[in-house]
């Protein structure tokens, strides 16, 4: 019997950042930060064998969606775009339940503002990402597509699924943002013009100067948490850095994921303007202040994080908070991209059954 | 380190933002220390030398040892340039005493310089925070701001609020910087004006935080037996402590705790054999004002906690029973990076020797010096004293 697949779940991610006021993207979110958090949540709970596994693409995305999810998922991907709209979502949704199996990422992006504006009558598009999850299944299955029409939106659409449009197979699963419409389906609210920060002049750096190979280098833990666990000793070291910190020892080291949810504020504090390092300028002329706080996410392993989709002061010593997939600051023609922290208040922890 | 030394110069630019380039600052400074001496001393007598800076800005980052040789007069001489960033005049006076220590004889010259006025805004705020964790905590966003105001947030939690203590240790550190005619800041301030600051850093305000400053000083330094040769009150090195931590916060165990700090006062109190109740008066790094209350709990002048106490019983003002900072401190004297740790030893020596005028500590005898890079990464602790 040949081996199939289908949606095993679908993770839905809706910015819930505050600019001007109003629930909106944040300005550290692109497409590929959007699709990031959604294949997280689409991810976790994954059994956790080394294979690969295939991401699609439908939406505009920056170049690092090329290598991003790999070093996101822990695993070798290969990245197939398609273009955005509905319709292709839908085509590729069902080429891919039809496909030989394997596991898969179908994930669709859009952050309107982001891209050029479209006209009056077109229907409001919302922020946000949602992700398919394909797994190997014994049986094939499909499911019903709401209708759609070429000019809709793939993010809608894939919204509309999985807000009950459609009835859904036992089988497939839902977590992150789904519920009823908030505030952040409407159309967006006017962004302040995003500061133009030009990625691509970096000949000379007056930032914080993390050559490309140590940036790429830090990724296990800078995206992924990764930590290493001494069998010898038993002692935890955060960043992973190939040497255990308590015993010295470099063999035996098993490697570890901290939790990205749930961490403890450790310290905290608000970087007023003139505080802010130059990388930061733009973010603080457009945003101002911002919390950075000093987050424990397992015992004694502790990460220093801004905090994000949050007005500057909300976390004190003792809050929880969360960490998501965001931008930087740009550096040498590229943003930079690791987690940051948002606050676990009920409206932001993702809703992962167990 | 046990070996002792004796300093027989001392010299000191003023602090603050200043006309004069950073070649300028090291003459002047050099001068001033050769002036000193009692009897003559000659650049000939001096057989090695260190300069302390961290090259802010990037004007001259690599070999700046040879500008200083050519500004002192010392072209041919052995010069190295000891970078630690904010504690690099802490070790390099520890460099020094190691140079004597190995037979440089009669004179060793150190040096500290920073000129951080000359920069673009862009780049000044690139180089405050060159010094800290560069792949973690700087792109979280943090300057050395944003990390003593982590420290400061975690103090708080752990042993109360201490606004209180942080606004007396500045109005303290203001007032002594208003007799210091070399201080950046020559004028007092009122609580009300620490309080209602624009905030930089939570807790920490503009007058938490030290200014970027200008500025240069250099020390002569003798082995003890050969001190009267140049001065009859020369003034001792008994011990110097060094430490270092891990570079990043988060790699450590405990925020409000200096382990750099720990490591140099034990070490140079157990080389000194010094109780801490020898010690009449403190040089601390002041560098934000939460950093005098780890000072004074690190060095083991206060419990865990208490340092907020003891600052406002009034007893670290100039005459109370352990004046600290009676130069201002790096809050109101400035502190031009590389410079810090040497103008300590400046204060000491005029101190130990009567010689501070206006702010003059009564019965100063024995003093320590504590000087800090970065958050905590590195410390140097010495101890001094006359006859």
């Amino acid at each position: 019997m040949t081996l199939v697949r289908r949606v095993a779940r679908i993770a839905a991610y809706r910015p819930r950042g505050l600019v001007g006021g109003a629930p909106n993207a944040s300005l550290d979110e692109d497409t590929f930060t959007l699709a990031a958090t959604a294949a997280e949540r689409a991810w976790s709970g994954q059994r956790e064998e080394p294979e690969p596994v295939d991401v699609h693409l439908v939406g505009e995305f920056p170049a690092v969606a090329e290598w991003g999810f790999s070093a996101l998922l822990g695993r070798a991907t290969d990245v197939v775009r398609h273009a955005g709209g509905a319709l292709e979502l839908a085509t590729t949704l069902r080429a891919l339940e039809d496909g030989p199996g394997g596991a898969a990422l179908l994930i669709a992006a859009e952050l309107p503002g982001s891209a050029p504006k479209r006209s009056a009558r077109s229907a409001p598009r919302p922020a946000g990402a949602v992700a398919f999850r394909f797994e190997a299944a014994d049986e094939p299955g499909r499911f019903e597509l709401p209708k759609m029409a070429a000019s809709h939106s793939a993010v809608a659409t894939a919204f509309k699924i999985g807000q009950g449009a459609q009835e859904l197979p036992a089988w497939v699963h839902l977590v992150g943002d789904w519920g009823p419409s908030t505030a952040a389906d409407r159309p967006p609210q006017e962004r302040p013009p995003p500061e133009p920060v030009d990625v691509s002049s970096g000949a000379v750096s007056e930032g914080a100067y993390v050559p490309r190979p140590r940036y790429l280098e830090n990724l296990p833990s800078r995206w992924r948490f990764l930590a290493e666990v001494c069998e010898a000793c038993h002692g935890t070291t955060f960043p992973a850095r190939g040497i255990c910190r308590r015993c010295g020892r470099k063999e035996a080291l098993t490697q570890v994921r901290l939790p990205f949810d749930g961490g403890r504020v450790v310290a905290v504090t608000t970087v007023g303007k003139g505080g802010q390092p130059t990388e930061f300028d733009a973010q603080v002329e457009a945003q101002g202040p911002y919390d950075v706080a000093l987050v424990e996410l397992a015992r004694g392993m502790r990460v220093t994080l801004q905090v994000t989709d949050a007005p500057a002061g909300t976390l004190d010593v003792g809050d929880r908070v969360n960490t998501l997939l965001r931008r930087l600051y740009p550096m040498e023609g590229e943003w930079r991209y690791g987690r940051k922290a948002v606050p676990a208040t009920p409206r932001t922890v993702p809703d992962v059954p167990a | 380190m046990t070996h002792r030394a004796a300093i027989v110069g001392a010299g000191h630019t003023r602090f603050g933002v200043l006309e004069e380039g950073p070649r300028a600052l090291l003459r002047s400074a050099v001068e001033a220390a050769f002036a000193s001496v009692d009897r003559s001393a000659e650049p000939r007598d001096v057989r090695e030398a260190f300069l302390a800076t961290l090259g802010f800005g990037g004007h001259q980052i690599g070999n700046s040892a040879a500008a200083l040789a050519e500004e002192a007069g010392l072209v041919g001489v052995p010069v190295t340039r000891v970078e630690n960033a904010c504690a690099s005049g802490g070790f390099a006076l520890r460099s020094a005493i190691g140079a004597l220590a190995a037979g440089a004889s009669p004179l060793v010259l150190v040096v500290g310089l920073e000129k951080m006025t000359d920069v673009s805004n862009a780049r000044r705020r690139y180089w405050l925070g060159v010094s800290g964790d560069t792949e973690w905590e700087r792109a979280a966003g943090l300057t050395f701001a944003g990390v003593y105001g982590l420290i400061a947030s975690r103090y708080f939690a752990e042993h109360g609020d201490a606004s209180d203590a942080l606004v007396e240790v500045a109005t303290k550190n203001h007032e002594n910087g208003a007799l210091n005619p070399n201080a950046h800041f020559q004028k007092a301030v009122s609580r009300e004006q620490v309080r209602s600051a624009p905030r930089v850093a939570r807790p920490l305000g503009l007058y938490d935080c030290c200014p970027v400053s200008d500025g240069a000083a250099a020390l002569l330094l003798a082995p003890p037996d050969l001190a009267h040769r140049y001065t009859d009150t020369p003034v001792y090195v008994d011990a110097t402590g060094a430490g270092t931590d891990f570079l990043a916060v988060q790699e450590r165990r405990e925020l409000t705790r200096f382990g750099a700090t720990h490591r140099a006062a034990h070490e140079a109190f157990r080389s000194a054999g010094w109780h801490r109740s020898d010690v009449s008066f403190l040089e601390v790094h002041d560098c934000f004002t939460i950093a005098e209350l780890l000072a004074l709990e690190d060095l083991g002048f206060a419990a865990p906690g208490e340092a907020p106490r003891l600052t406002l019983s009034g007893a670290t003002r100039r005459t109370g029973r352990l004046p600290v900072n009676p130069d201002g401190g790096l809050k109101a004297k400035g502190h031009p990076i590389g410079a810090t740790g040497v103008s300590q030893v400046y204060e000491v020596f005029l101190q130990l020797r009567g010689a501070a005028g206006a702010r003059q500590v009564p019965h100063a005898e024995h003093a320590l010096t504590h000087n800090v890079g970065g958050a905590g990464a590195t410390a140097a602790v010495s101890l001094f004293s006359v006859g």
